[in-house]
Formats: structure tokens, C-alpha cells, sequence
């Protein structure tokens, strides 16, 4: 709290107003992309050779079978009946899938918004510290940047661990809390805890090292205005230096928001350790259950059929606004 | 278990049956040249078995060579779908014999009905060929079972005054006074992922997991067997052990050899690890070797309870490009020679008439009893699926956090009939 | 208020800021540094009712377990799969990042919003439903366990992430220098390649990073895909070593971490610099 005080009354405030205004929005000028014919095609082929290829075709597949009965003895060959609807229906009617749902739209915006708020907060440490300190951090958020996300979940899982792991040791010998032997996965919300933990451990320093870079660019005066400044601190870097950030701002969340909406191993992983799964799957995670697991793929397509076309409905506000802005 | 009996009788005198109708067998074998490749899964295959797969193969068909690639159990259902259903199929495959029927079922595997009398015929373990038997047709034989063993700390149950159990409810009973003699410890270490072992509860109490009747599946959790049984389980769960209520059963070894653990149920490898030397990767502790007393799981009335026969069943794959090697590799795999070894590594043969490989040791005692009870999961192609799901983890989990039995039963039950009918 | 006092404010606050900044410091080396010293302790001992904050008795018997036992000994070839195909997926995604963006940024086509939703919406198709079909086009082309079939899967992957950011990068450099090339006699794509393409190169490591971590990380289908023991990468072997019951080797499995880390450290420390500036460049004249 005091470092907050100190913070508070450190810099003057009321710096002058007319150089900080906001740049108008800068949008890549479309006026000057030239129309050169075969060109732009030309230089698509490679790319979208690929994704048709590995993403396309399986995708329509996946369309296909989601209006089959599609099992396992289907991937033997064994013919497949199209069933319209019918995997639409099941799983719409399916109280499980809804609750995955909620689940994870919860656990993204929970990450999505711890993962912004502390990166930001770091970005702007580093902007203030001594050189040896600002390096300091950056290896650090470098080394927590570079494990593998399996690696980083089973040395969480090992450091959460029931019996042997150093949080329950710390826990209860250092500060006599009876943490002993305490499960920390088998309540749903402390396993979302400790998903949250390791998730956001491992998305922070791409959103520090992205929100510091785009800082440096933020001119000099502009910052330190901004900076630690009086009793609206908050409200300055909102007014003054976020829109020079906005769309970087707007290019990390959708990018966080597709990533923890998506999130995967962390969740398996954890499963394997510990918890309840019926009660912390996540949609990645169901998908996987149903259709490889299960050997309900006609169910499982049907599902990502759903999801793809949810996330696309959540992100028509952005995609409208791009268009509009000729952002695109 | 008479019931199973009866099954596996009827599918063994149909396939035996088959086996004399059908002699023709591979005719263009001889000529055939390749390489034969095969899956075993884990680390359960001793060396020297694999030793003596390849080297008997490859003298047996010479210019034919026979490679071992050794896979893990994690995600193996997802990559045998995936290459067994592909051009780069594998020619011998192990398989988990609760997830055979999915495969059986799918029409993955080679018939192999015709072989069944040379493989072994009825000396093959009854409960095994049927777990990989669909439709009247043989498609995986059995390749070796481990029978669940108690091992106990002879010192810790003679401090209580307590001796071998001689039916279910003394080694409850025993159980829950270890742990009260001895707070912190568990009378029986058990995790609550652990379902296999909470099976014999069920079975012994009569009731069953699920049953095929009239055309349709019918998950038997919630009958009043099950719930008598389940009910001894959370209270073993609850009153006995410190293990974690979600904890898996991985590394069984380190509170037995810590002290924590007092008794535990397990597959009877888990000896090895117990005994295993400080120099060993995952060091056990070899000094408790006059401590550790093992018996077979008591049952209702005395004798052995019926336990989950885990273990693995072998299947050529119906895309083998080389299926007369393959089912030669396969009988070589099945020969006396090769499963003895597995019986001299304290794993149960793939034959019956081999049970005698195992020793007379107190373990080898309690394997031959446990063996002769042993039961399997329901032989539904979709049961795997059921496993699969984790719906039975979560489940136990549930009970060993003290959840209402009879209301978690009925909606565990309501689960497993959607998906083993659905 | 005084000079004097608002200077001491100022030492004070530096003093905080640094603190705070090894704060976050160890929260986030903290597991990095558990499982280093984990990985360098005899089993027995992480799993004991002490639990030691520095190993003891320290060994590398652990290490030894890892690269050289016999039954698991794939950690060389492990290593060398995901290096090759770390490198292919970087490097042609990178090319075809760059020429897709240029496409996108430098002209003006029918198809192009399309060509930017798409690849927005690729991005959120759940890769996990679509193994199999994605199994099925590998095999249809022989390219089960093959490095290609592999690095081909992840390409694809991570060529959208690629080109979304990539954009940003290119819209960065003038249109002024290309054309100013062309006055000198280069052609239009002699002029990407030529001077473009350099000017990229931040931006290029910046966004190479993500197939990196992609390509190296990846599990799933790298499990089912590459099935064949001598085509595993590096996160299948270290699932080897996890076993749902039986003896789980928990010291080996920080040890194969560590060494799985390492790699990717190094990499990051190399391009860290230039990362920065990448971003920099990208993230704010984009």
C-alpha cells in the first residue's frame, strides 16, 4: 500500500496539455495500395496452398462428419449415416456442454483480464527502473517466456503437488497454516486457481515485453506525464498514453482472448494430476474427451462447429469495426 | 463371475469350433520378406521377452526382421485408432484389455478365429479371450494379466494385534484399526483416481458393473450390491487412508516405504518397486524386504475376492502388410517360451497351463489365488470409451471426498448407459 | 516542496520500483529454478517429508536416467526431430508470412478482406476435433512420420498468428524505399526481396518466435502423427516418462524438462534483442 502513497505524491502533476494529445488513429493508408493485377495472388499461393490443404480440407471433414454418425468403427470404414442434426441437437441439449462453456468463457476472461492488467503494470515497471533492474526482469519474464507450456504445467503441478510439493511445505512449516497433504485441484474454483497461475505465469512476458515496446514508442513527455502521476493516474494513462497503445492493446487481447479460450494442455495436463474433470474441463479439453477419447467424432465436430461459430459471433463487433476503419 | 464363466465358455467352445472348420490357414507365407513391426506398450514386457521375440523371429524367417517400438499407455487409444485406420499401420499391436472391445468391434484387427486352437487354444485365459472376442469372431488373443495383490507391513499389523483378513469386512475392519492406531497413517493407501480396486467390493457384494440384457446395456452402480460395496469403499476411502482424494495410483512405493502407508492394494509388480535398490532410477527401499507380507484380496465369505484382472490382449492389424509374418510373430509371442518369462517376472501367462511359471513364493501364492477370481470390465466395444471419459475417476474421486453414494451411483449409472448405448 | 525532499521521494521510489521489480523477478524464475534443482536430487529424496529448497545431495544420476537408459534412450533423435522440425516450421512460415503480407498490405485485390477473415477465424477452430481428418491428409500423401508431414501441420498452424502480425511489420516500412528501388531499376518483387525483406528482419524474429514455440511445444499431434519411436519429438518423449500407475520418475521428468528448457532459452537469449526492437517497430507503426 505505501509504495502505492510514495508513488502517488512523487511527481507533480498538471503537465501541459497540447503535446499530449492522442495521434489520430493511424490506419495503414489504403490509398496507396496499388491494384497489381496478378500479383497479390501470386504472392498468396504458397500460404493458402498450405491452409487448404492442412486446414481446409480437414475442416470440411470435420463439417461433414459433424452431420454424421461418425465413430469409431466409422474411421474403420465402416459406412457413416448422415443424421442431419442430430449431433447439433445432442449437444445443445447437452447440460454438460454448457457448463464446459461457461466455464471456459469464465476462465478467459478471468485470464485475459489478470494476464493484461499484471502485464501492463510490469511493462510500465520496466519503463521506470534502472537499467540493471529493467534487465533484470526482462530475463526473467525471458526464462518464465521459454518453458514449454507441458513442461510449465507439470512443474507447477510438482510444486502444488498433495503430498510432496514446496507450497504446501511453505504453507504450513513457515507459516504454520494447516496446508498439509491439502489438495489443491480436487476443488473446482482452487483448480481454476492454480490453471489461472500457471496460464498467466506463462502469457505475461509476451504481453509485458509487446505493451514495453510499444511504450519506447510513446514520446518521452507524453510518458512521463503519465507517469506515477497525481490522484488520477489511472485515468491519465487511460487518456493520455493508451491511445497511442490502442491498437496494440486490441491485437494482444484478441490474441489472448483466442489463446485462453483455446487453452489446452494446461488443463489436460492438470487433469492427469489431480481434480475432478467433469467439473474443470475446458472446451479444448471436451472436444478432446468426445471425439479422440470417446470415439464420438461425428459429436466432437459438432462442437467445434458450435465454438468456432460462437467465437466468431463475439468477435463480429471487432471484425465490423476493422472493416469500417479500414483497418484490415 | 459364474456368468462370465459361462460367456467365456460359450465363446471359447465356438471359436475352438471355428478353429477345426477352417484349416486352410496362410498358404503364401513362406516366400513372404519384410519387416515386421510391433507395438508393446509400457515398460510391463521384460527385456528379455523382447530379446526372444526378435531373435526367434528373425532365425525363424530369415531375411525378415521383427522391430519392437515401444509406445506409452498415455493417449494410446487415440494413436491406435489413428494408425491402425492408416497406411502406416503396425502389424502387432498390445492393447489395454479394457480397450480391446473398441477395437475388436471396429473391425480393426485380423480375424484370427482360424488361429485360435494353434495359439493355445482353450489354455488361453477365458476372461482375455473374451475381451477380445466380438460377434463370435477371435480377433486378440490374450497377452499377459496382473493380478492385484495386499501387500501389508507384517510389523505394523502384528503391533495391532491383527493378523491376515479372511473375508472383505475383516480387512475393512482391519484397515480402519491400523489407521487409528497409527494417525497419519493409512491402513490402506488409497488414492481416489484408484477405481480398479474399489471393483471387488462391488463384485463380492453382488453387484456388477454393467450387464447386457434385451439388446441394451444396463450400468449396475446404483443396485443395492453396488451401493453395499461402494459403501465399504468411502468408508476405507475416508476412515483409512491419507492419500490424496484425487491422487492417482502412481508411485505406490514411496509411503510404503516413508511409513505412511501401512497396507495397499496393487498389481504384484508393485513388489519390484518396493524392493527396487537406492541405485535404481526410482529407488525403493530393499531393507523393509522381511517386512512386507502380501496376501490376495479376502472375499465376502473367505477365499479370494474376485479382482480386476488388469493386463493386455495382442491383435494383428487388419492393415498389416504383412499378416502371415505378423500372425507367425504372434505365435511366437504366445509359445511357451516367450510367456514363461512373463510368469518369471511375477506377470500371469497368457495360458493357464503356465500358472506354475510364476513360483512358490508367498506372491506367486496370492497371484495364482487372486488370478483364479480375477473378473474383467464389461466386454462393450464402447467401454474404453466409458474409461476414457474419466467419468469412473471422477467418480471415486467423488466418494473418497465423502459424496452421497446412492445419488452419485445413479447419476454415474445414468452416464454410462448414454455412452454404452448411446 | 524542496528540492531536497522531492529528490529523497525519488530514491525512495527507485528503491520500491526495484524491489518490486525482484519480486516479479523470482515469481517468474521461481519454477524455472524448481525444476532445475529438482531435476538434480535422487528421487527419494523430492518425494520426503522435508522438502529441500537446494539439493542436498546433489546428483546426476537423474540426467543419466534421461539420455542414456537403455529402454528410453530416444532423447538424441527426440532432440534432433524437434530441432528439424522447429527449424522448417520457422523458416517457411516466415517466407510465406512475408509474401502473404505483402499481398495484404501492398495491394488492393478482391479477395483480400476475405483472405484477413480467414485467417482470423482459422485461428479459432479448435485444433484438438480435427486430428483425425488431419491424420487422413498426412497419410494420403506418405507423410506419416516424416519431418516434412510434421513441419507441414505446424506451418499451417502458425502461418495465420504469422501473417496477422507480420502485416503489421511490413506496413512499417515506407512504401517510399520500394519504390524509390524501382527508380534504381529493380522489378516490384526485387524490391520486397531486396530491400523490404532486411528491413523486416526484427519483425521477422519477433514473429518467428511463436513457430518456435509452437513447433517445439506441441503434443497432441505429434503423439499421433509421428508414432513411430524414432520420430518423436521432444514433449512425446518426456510423456514417456509419466505413467498414470507404477513408478512415475518425478526427479527425471525436471531433468528431461530441463534439458527440453535449454534449448529454447538459449534461442530466446540469442533473438532477445532484436525481439524487442521487433516489437517495437511492429507492434506501434503497424
Amino acid at each position: 500500500m505505501s509504495s502505492i502513497d510514495i508513488a502517488v505524491d512523487a511527481v507533480p502533476s498538471g503537465t501541459a496539455g497540447e503535446r499530449l494529445g492522442a495521434p489520430s488513429h493511424r490506419a495503414p493508408s489504403p490509398k496507396r495500395r496499388k491494384s497489381g493485377g496478378f500479383t497479390p495472388y501470386l504472392l498468396l499461393v504458397p500460404g493458402s496452398v498450405v491452409l487448404a490443404a492442412v486446414v481446409g480440407w480437414p475442416l470440411i471433414q470435420l463439417v461433414i462428419i459433424s452431420f454424421q454418425q461418425y465413430g469409431r468403427a466409422q474411421v474403420f470404414g465402416a459406412p457413416a449415416p448422415f443424421i442431419g442434426f442430430d449431433n447439433y441437437l445432442k449437444v445443445l441439449s447437452d447440460q454438460q456442454f454448457w457448463n464446459v462453456l461457461l466455464r471456459s468463457f469464465s476462465f478467459c476472461v478471468v485470464n485475459v483480464v489478470v494476464t493484461m492488467a499484471l502485464g501492463t503494470l510490469i511493462a510500465l515497471l520496466m519503463t521506470a527502473l534502472h537499467k540493471f533492474f529493467r534487465t533484470l526482469l526482462s530475463i526473467g519474464l525471458l526464462l518464465a517466456w521459454a518453458m514449454p507450456a507441458l513442461t510449465a504445467t507439470i512443474v507447477w503441478g510438482w510444486m502444488f503437488d498433495t503430498g510432496y510439493g514446496v507450497i504446501n511445505f511453505v504453507l504450513t512449516n513457515w507459516f504454520g497454516l494447516g496446508y498439509h497433504n491439502h489438495s489443491w485441484l480436487i476443488n473446482p474454483l482452487s483448480f481454476f486457481l492454480v490453471a489461472t497461475i500457471i496460464v498467466v505465469w506463462g502469457a505475461i512476458p509476451f504481453v509485458a515485453f509487446t505493451i514495453y515496446a510499444g511504450l519506447t514508442q510513446v514520446p518521452g513527455e507524453v510518458l512521463e506525464a503519465a507517469q506515477l502521476d497525481g490522484a488520477g493516474t489511472v485515468q491519465r494513462f487511460r487518456l493520455v498514453v493508451f491511445p497511442y497503445l490502442r491498437s496494440i492493446f486490441v491485437v494482444v487481447i484478441i490474441l489472448q482472448v483466442i489463446w485462453d479460450l483455446r487453452v489446452f494442455t494446461q488443463i489436460f495436463a492438470l487433469q492427469g494430476i489431480g481434480g475432478i474433470r467433469e467439473q474443470t474441463s475446458t472446451l479444448g479439453v471436451y472436444i478432446y474427451q468426445t471425439s479422440l477419447a470417446g470415439g464420438e467424432y461425428g459429436i466432437g465436430g459438432a462442437i467445434a462447429v458450435i465454438t468456432v461459430i460462437i467465437m466468431m459471433a463475439i468477435s463480429l463487433y471487432y471484425v465490423r469495426q476493422s472493416i469500417r476503419e479500414e483497418e484490415l | 463371475m459364474r456368468k462370465l464363466s459361462i460367456a467365456a465358455l460359450g465363446i471359447t467352445a465356438v471359436l475352438a469350433l471355428a478353429g477345426c472348420a477352417t484349416t486352410s490357414g496362410d498358404t503364401g507365407g513362406a516366400a513372404e520378406k519384410g519387416n515386421i513391426r510391433v507395438w508393446l506398450v509400457g515398460t510391463d514386457t521384460p527385456q528379455a521377452a523382447r530379446d526372444y521375440l526378435k531373435t526367434t523371429f528373425e532365425k525363424q524367417n530369415p531375411g525378415s526382421t521383427l522391430a519392437i517400438e515401444e509406445q506409452a499407455w498415455g493417449g494410446l487409444v487415440d494413436k491406435l485408432t489413428t494408425s491402425l485406420s492408416g497406411s502406416d499401420s503396425p502389424d502387432v499391436v498390445e492393447v489395454g484389455n479394457t480397450q480391446a472391445a473398441a477395437f475388436t468391434s471396429a473391425g480393426a484387427f485380423l480375424d484370427l478365429t482360424s488361429d485360435y486352437t494353434t495359439l493355445g487354444g482353450n489354455d488361453l485365459l477365458p476372461g482375455f479371450v473374451e475381451a477380445g472376442s466380438y460377434n463370435g469372431k477371435f480377433y486378440a488373443a490374450p497377452l499377459y494379466s496382473g493380478a492385484r495383490l495386499v501387500f501389508y507391513k507384517k510389523d505394523a499389523l502384528a503391533a495391532a494385534g491383527l493378523s491376515v483378513p479372511k473375508t472383505l469386512a475383516e480387512y475393512v475392519s482391519h484397515a480402519e484399526t491400523l489407521a487409528t492406531a497409527n494417525p497419519g497413517k493409512s491402513g490402506i493407501w488409497w488414492p481416489g483416481q484408484d477405481w480398479y480396486n474399489a471393483l471387488p467390493y462391488i463384485w463380492e457384494n453382488g453387484g456388477d458393473i454393467a450387464s447386457f440384457t434385451n439388446g441394451k446395456w444396463a450400468a449396475g452402480f446404483s443396485s443395492a450390491g453396488s451401493i453395499t460395496g461402494l459403501t465399504e469403499v468411502q468408508q476405507v476411502m475416508t476412515k483409512a487412508s491419507v492419500a490424496p482424494k484425487d491422487g492417482n495410483e502412481t508411485n505406490p512405493q514411496v509411503g510404503f516405504c516413508d511409513g505412511s502407508t501401512l497396507q495397499l492394494s496393487a498389481p504384484s509388480w508393485v513388489k519390484w518397486s518396493i524392493l527396487a535398490k537406492a541405485d535404481a532410477a526410482t529407488p525403493g527401499c530393499p531393507t523393509q524386504e522381511p517386512n512386507l507380507g502380501v496376501y490376495a484380496l479376502p472375499g465376502k465369505t473367505g477365499g479370494a475376492a474376485a479382482v480386476f484382472a488388469g493386463g493386455s490382449n495382442i491383435a494383428v492389424s487388419a492393415k498389416s502388410a504383412h499378416s502371415a509374418l505378423a500372425k507367425k510373430a504372434l505365435a511366437i509371442i504366445l509359445s511357451d517360451g516367450f510367456q514363461t518369462i512373463y510368469g518369471k517376472n511375477g506377470l500371469v501367462p497368457a495360458k493357464l497351463s503356465l500358472a506354475s511359471t510364476l513360483g512358490t513364493d508367498d506372491v506367486a501364492k496370492a497371484i495364482a489365488d487372486a488370478a483364479g477370481h480375477a473378473r474383467l470390465t464389461p466386454a462393450s466395444p464402447k467401454w474404453a470409451n466409458v474409461e476414457a471419459s474419466g467419468v469412473l475417476t471422477d467418480f471415486f474421486v467423488q466418494i473418497a471426498l465423502g459424496g452421497d453414494v446412492k445419488a452419485l451411483a445413479a447419476a454415474l449409472d445414468t452416464k454410462i448407459n448414454g455412452m454404452l448405448n448411446g | 516542496m524542496s528540492a531536497r525532499a522531492g529528490s529523497t521521494r525519488k530514491r525512495v521510489i527507485s528503491v520500491v520500483l526495484s524491489v518490486t521489480a525482484v519480486i516479479v523477478f523470482s515469481a517468474a524464475v521461481f519454477p524455472v529454478y524448481w525444476m532445475i534443482q529438482t531435476s538434480f536430487q535422487p528421487n527419494n529424496e523430492i518425494q520426503g517429508s522435508i522438502v529441500n529448497f537446494w539439493p542436498e545431495n546433489f546428483t546426476l544420476k537423474n540426467y543419466q536416467t534421461v539420455l542414456f537408459d537403455s529402454a528410453r534412450s530416444q532423447f538424441i533423435p527426440a532432440l534432433r526431430n524437434s530441432l528439424a522440425v522447429t527449424i522448417i516450421t520457422v523458416v517457411v512460415s516466415l517466407i510465406f508470412a512475408f509474401l502473404a503480407s505483402l499481398a495484404v498490405t501492398r495491394f488492393r485485390f478482391a479477395t483480400r478482406k476475405a483472405f484477413i477473415l480467414t485467417i482470423l477465424i482459422v485461428q479459432m477452430i479448435p485444433g484438438e476435433a480435427m486430428i483425425v481428418s488431419t491424420y487422413r491428409v498426412l497419410d494420403s500423401w506418405n507423410l506419416l512420420n516424416t519431418i516434412g508431414g510434421l513441419s507441414l501441420v505446424y506451418i499451417a498452424t502458425v502461418l495465420p498468428f504469422t501473417i496477422w502480425t507480420l502485416r503489421g511489420f511490413v506496413n512499417g516500412v515506407p512504401i517510399d524505399l520500394e519504390e524509390a528501388g524501382m527508380i534504381d531499376g529493380l522489378s516490384r518483387l526485387g524490391a520486397f526481396w531486396r530491400i523490404t525483406f532486411p528491413l523486416l528482419a526484427p519483425g521477422l524474429v519477433a514473429t518467428g518466435v511463436f513457430g518456435f514455440i509452437q513447433a517445439w511445444n506441441e503434443f497432441l499431434l505429434a503423439l499421433v502423427v509421428n508414432s513411430r519411436p524414432a520420430m518423436m519429438t521432444l514433449p512425446v518423449w518426456l510423456r514417456t516418462f509419466q505413467v498414470q500407475s507404477g513408478t512415475t520418475n518425478w526427479a527425471a521428468i525436471m531433468a528431461g524438462s530441463t534439458l527440453m528448457a535449454i534449448p529454447v532459452i538459449v534461442f530466446f537469449l540469442i533473438v532477445q534483442g532484436r525481439m524487442t526492437s521487433g516489437l517495437v517497430a511492429g507492434a506501434v507503426k503497424g
